[in-house]
């Protein structure tokens, strides 16, 4: 079955099998950078943005995403022009293995953008879905913080600002990332 | 000693005290080591060491480009996705099995069962060791003798992971179920249900006894314990439970397998022992070694769950039946409870101490759970003892024995520490006991028996042979201060007690040491080309498992070659293009194979300096490595590495491109040791606990990557509390698993891990690369005996069994009261 979807800003057809969940089928149709680690919504590896929140896309039903906007970590920046929460992992040295780091940083995007004071506890709550064996967490929660400085300075956060859901389809088209 | 290590005996170092402390005389590992001369340097002359350079995958990894296995299927376009079928019951052997239903399936290409002809019938183990293999053969790829919930017994390959789900589902399997063994302890009682025929496996272990379900035993002996115990003014003895601890391994075990143009078999696999499962495959089908292919993409960790060949021969059969590529991923579930685990163990202690805290004897045993099978049974069972009494080498007596047994549940495996945090636990809270009895302050007291450079460590070859650790000369120790610097951090000092009655603080520590690869058991090699543009590629078997050995090896190559560690490629662990390595395990990867790459660096770096030396007109002598460039001493005359690798390739008169290699294998493999500190606040009423900090300090010798050491103290911290205070796998009567999912075990989350400090203390030491030992297993030992150990020091009872719990806190509060 096909579902009509935006996805990281452009109109996209998702090609999905009837028991699909929304991860089976960003894998399918290539976007390999969202993880599976579980399939049963409890490591977080899988988190995408969907209408502005982050959700674990093992648990989504493909079909239900009908009419959604979709962000990816393929969205977000590339290697040559990385998005700030991206900047802030590797210059805070944030990841190890990288296999939950696709989540973490989607996690942490969606937490920035909708919140006007990041603070190290809602940090912490920003990604306390997202499991990481490597790092303890310290380091990622410092480069949330320091993100958050990136973002505030490039006026990201002001541009981003308000609450997602008062932006339906956000659909990672945001124009400084 | 071997050839390739041993050096030369040295006269007796002249910077040692008159009086090293250990018997020179007949003294056969020398203080001295030759190390090279560059192999030494001041922290203000390193340009590349001692960096924190980003991980060379950072921003592959950030932007999700960073291809791990499954990622890639989609260069497959004819790919099947496999699902295995495996025992629903602990103990039995099935007596029929139906698979029609699951072959008359649409989108199914094939189903095999123990009577197919592609699977073989050998025995074999999944142990990602050396040839040959310590562990038994004493598994089948598929069988009807089923041992554990989880044994497989059939694999479907079917066109997406729904179908293949349906179709395994779909295999009709009828059992004759036995009695199960599921109580270690009980496995060689008389009575215990018997698991294996002697006949069934080989196994060249000693001290196996199959028919008292008993994988292997082992014990070592330095004095006279008996009589040391015997004659110390006080004995002290403890025995501590630890439970089966999941890797929760974030990437599950995935394998690709398939058959390429020249008929050779192939598997794109998150392993870490590439050759080895190489070798291991070529065996069980029959095949040359160079008749197989096996290749390591982005791996999202192991700690140790894939130091093995787990799914690959179920995924090659499958291809092999289905004529086309296979793709088999690890469920979570399976993870669980049908792959890998902890060895759940029972630890004894018994020491004899003087009044005046000298450590004069220790009676240390260990029954160690294996599971089903028996992949590292001895040699992580043999860890307990030679991982940790090296903490106290000066301790004239002691005796080390282990009874490693089979019982009808998950089969263990490899895992960070490697029987390190068994031992650990029993050894840092007994010595904590001392401390109490003796009334002397527990840092005192280790402070009196710890390991000093220079010390003679025959704890680490207890058990005798290279294959279990050697002796050794600890050349490089800086637990003092290790000790100086955490107790500063954890204010042990000034403890504030909190106001309301119920609530008492305390503290805790405990020491750790853990090996820099498997003494006299290691290979490494490299190879290095310049290309033309000035970089280089380095080719080696050593592989990042997450932790970011690769960047550190492009920072040894740089250091050597003056190139940026970002000037180097690395091409790792392709068992076609890179030269040999064992593998990355047993904390060996820096100390090893990154000595490959220092010296395939420096190899280059002769031919480099003779180029230039030629383009300039100068003697070698008077070369230095610059920034990217060989510059002249004497007339300041410089040439860019990319002049000279443009020369090298095409060159008007001589073409002839930089290569360099190297292989490198030691007896050598020195300790890094650590200490942590625990701060907890317990509630007497209650028993809950809450921690208030963690510090984390360690020798690593040279700290090549402080960023990359901090992140291993820092995520082993953590990894080692989950496995103080949750984890666990808990099981039905009948040996089912009742821990199957993330959810349903209990490990700390962003919200929940303590504050905590990690603290690198730089010594050096002279066999590894720069000075470097290793770092990545150490941080796992300490939380539960540094916890256990805080727990007492505020409440005054000792937890035995871990995890620690409120509960259990609570019960042993009610059984003093």
């Amino acid at each position: 079955m096909d579902i009509q979807v935006t996805i990281n800003g452009d109109a996209e057809t998702l090609e999905a099998k009837r028991a699909d969940k929304l991860l089976d089928a960003l894998r399918r149709n290539g976007y390999t950078g969202v993880k599976r680690g579980c399939d049963t919504g409890d490591c977080g590896f899988c988190t995408v943005i969907v209408d502005g929140e982050a959700r674990q896309s093992c648990t989504i039903p493909a079909r239900e995403v009908e009419g959604a906007g979709i962000e990816t970590i393929e969205g977000l920046g590339t290697q040559d022009d990385l998005h700030p929460v991206q900047e802030a992992f590797v210059d805070n040295h944030a990841l190890q293995c990288g296999f939950c780091t696709p989540g973490m940083v989607m996690a942490s995007t969606a937490y920035l953008r909708n919140t006007d004071e990041p603070t190290e506890e809602g940090a912490r709550e920003a990604i306390d879905d997202v499991l990481c064996r490597c790092t303890g967490f310290e380091k990622p929660v410092a480069a949330i913080m320091d993100a958050a400085e990136r973002m505030d300075r490039g006026g990201e956060v002001a541009a981003d600002g308000g609450t997602a859901p008062a932006e339906p389809t956000r659909s990672g088209g945001d124009s400084n990332e | 000693m071997s050839e390739q290590s041993a050096p030369e005996r040295e006269p007796e170092d002249e910077t040692l005290d008159s009086d090293p402390g250990y018997p020179t005389d007949a003294e056969p590992y020398p203080m001295a080591w030759p190390e090279p001369e560059n192999n030494r340097t001041e922290p203000e002359d390193r340009r590349h060491i001692s960096r924190s350079v980003e991980k060379n995958d950072a921003k592959k990894l950030v932007t999700g480009e960073g291809k791990f296995t499954a990622d890639f299927k989609r260069q497959f376009p004819e790919i099947a996705e496999a699902r295995v079928l495996r025992s629903e019951i602990a103990n039995g052997r099935v007596t029929h099995i139906d698979t029609s239903r699951a072959e008359e399936m649409e989108g199914v290409y094939a189903v095999i069962t123990p009577d197919s002809d592609v699977v073989p019938d050998k025995k074999y183990t999944s142990t990602g060791q050396a040839f040959v293999e310590p562990s038994p053969w004493d598994m089948t790829v598929l069988g009807r003798r089923v041992r554990h919930v989880g044994d497989p017994i059939a694999a479907v390959a079917a066109e997406d992971r729904h179908v293949a789900d349906r179709a395994a589902r779909a295999i009709e399997v009828e059992y004759e179920e036995y009695e199960p063994v599921v109580d270690f302890e009980r496995a060689m009682d008389d009575d215990a249900p018997q698991l294996f025929e002697p006949v069934e496996v080989e196994n060249a272990q000693p001290g196996h006894d199959y028919e008292r379900n008993r994988h292997s035993h082992f014990d070592g002996e330095i004095g006279d314990v008996d009589a040391g115990l015997e004659t110390a003014d006080h004995t002290f003895e403890t025995s501590v439970y630890l439970p089966y601890q999941s890797h929760l391994v974030p990437e599950p075990h995935t394998t690709i397998a398939y058959t390429d143009e020249d008929g050779r078999y192939n598997c794109i696999s998150s392993t870490q022992v590439p050759n080895h499962t190489r070798r291991q495959l070529a065996r069980l089908f029959d095949v040359p070694v160079r008749d197989v292919r096996v290749r390591k993409p982005r791996l999202g960790s192991t700690f140790g769950s894939k130091q093995g060949m787990i799914v690959e021969p179920i995924a090659m059969a499958l291809s092999i039946a289905a004529d086309r590529p296979v793709k088999l991923e690890a469920t979570r579930a399976e993870e669980f409870y049908a792959l890998r685990n902890r060895h759940p163990m029972r630890v004894d202690l018994e020491m004899g101490v003087d009044e005046d805290g000298s450590f004069q004897a220790a009676n240390l045993y260990a029954l160690s759970n294996t599971g089903a099978y028996g992949p590292h049974g001895m040699t992580v069972a043999g860890n307990v003892g030679t991982k940790t009494l090296p903490l106290y080498p000066r301790m004239p007596n002691a005796r080390f024995s282990a009874d490693i047994v089979h019982t009808n549940l998950p089969v263990a495996g490899a895992y960070r520490g490697y029987g390190a945090p068994q031992g650990t636990l029993a050894l840092e809270t007994l010595v904590d006991d001392v401390a109490d009895a003796l009334d002397v302050d527990p840092v005192e007291l280790r402070r009196q028996n710890h390991v000093r450079e220079g010390d003679l460590d025959e704890m680490s070859g207890i058990l005798g042979g290279a294959a279990e650790g050697a002796n050794r000369r600890i050349r490089s120790c800086g637990l003092e201060e290790v000790l100086d610097r955490g107790l500063e951090a954890i204010g042990w000092d000034d403890v504030e007690q909190p106001e309301e009655d119920h609530l008492h603080r305390g503290r805790g520590m405990a020491l750790v040491a853990q090996g820099s690869g498997v003494a006299g058991d290691e290979l490494g090699a490299a190879q290095i080309k310049m290309n033309e543009d000035g970089s280089f590629v380095l080719q080696i078997g050593g592989l990042d498992i997450g932790t970011g050995v690769e960047t550190g090896f492009t920072q040894i190559v740089a250091e050597v070659l003056g190139c940026r560690p970002e000037d180097v490629l690395v091409q790792s662990a392709d068992t076609d293009v890179s030269p040999f390595d064992y593998g990355t395990y047993a904390s060996s990867t820096t100390f090893i194979s990154g000595q490959a790459a220092k010296k395939a660096a420096e190899d280059a770096k002769e031919s480099l300096l003779a180029w230039a030396a030629r383009l300039l007109d100068e003697p070698v002598e008077n070369l230095e490595t610059g920034d990217r460039e060989i510059c002249s001493a004497e007339t300041g005359e410089c040439l860019s590495l990319e002049e000279i690798g443009h020369e090298t390739i095409y060159g008007e008169d001589v073409r002839d491109q930089i290569l360099g290699q190297a292989t490198h294998s030691t007896d050598e493999s020195p300790p890094p040791f650590g200490a942590q500190f625990v701060d907890v606040t317990v509630d007497e009423r209650t028993g809950d606990f809450e921690i208030n900090k963690l510090v984390f300090a360690a020798d690593v010798g040279v700290a090549l990557n402080p960023a990359l050491v901090e992140g291993q103290m820092e995520g082993g911290q953590v990894h080692s509390l989950e496995y103080a205070i949750g984890g666990g796998l808990e099981f039905e009567d009948d040996g089912s698993p009742l821990t199957t999912s993330f959810k349903q075990y209990d490990t700390p989350t962003a919200t929940e891990v303590p504050p905590m400090e990690s603290i690198i203390v730089e010594t050096h030491e002279p066999t590894g690369p720069f000075g470097a030992k290793s770092i990545a297993e150490l941080p796992m030992n300490g939380v539960p005996p540094a916890l256990s150990n805080a727990i007492k020091d505020a409440i005054g009872v000792r937890l035995r069994k871990l995890p620690i719990t409120p509960e259990k806190v609570k019960a042993a509060l009610d059984d003093v009261a």
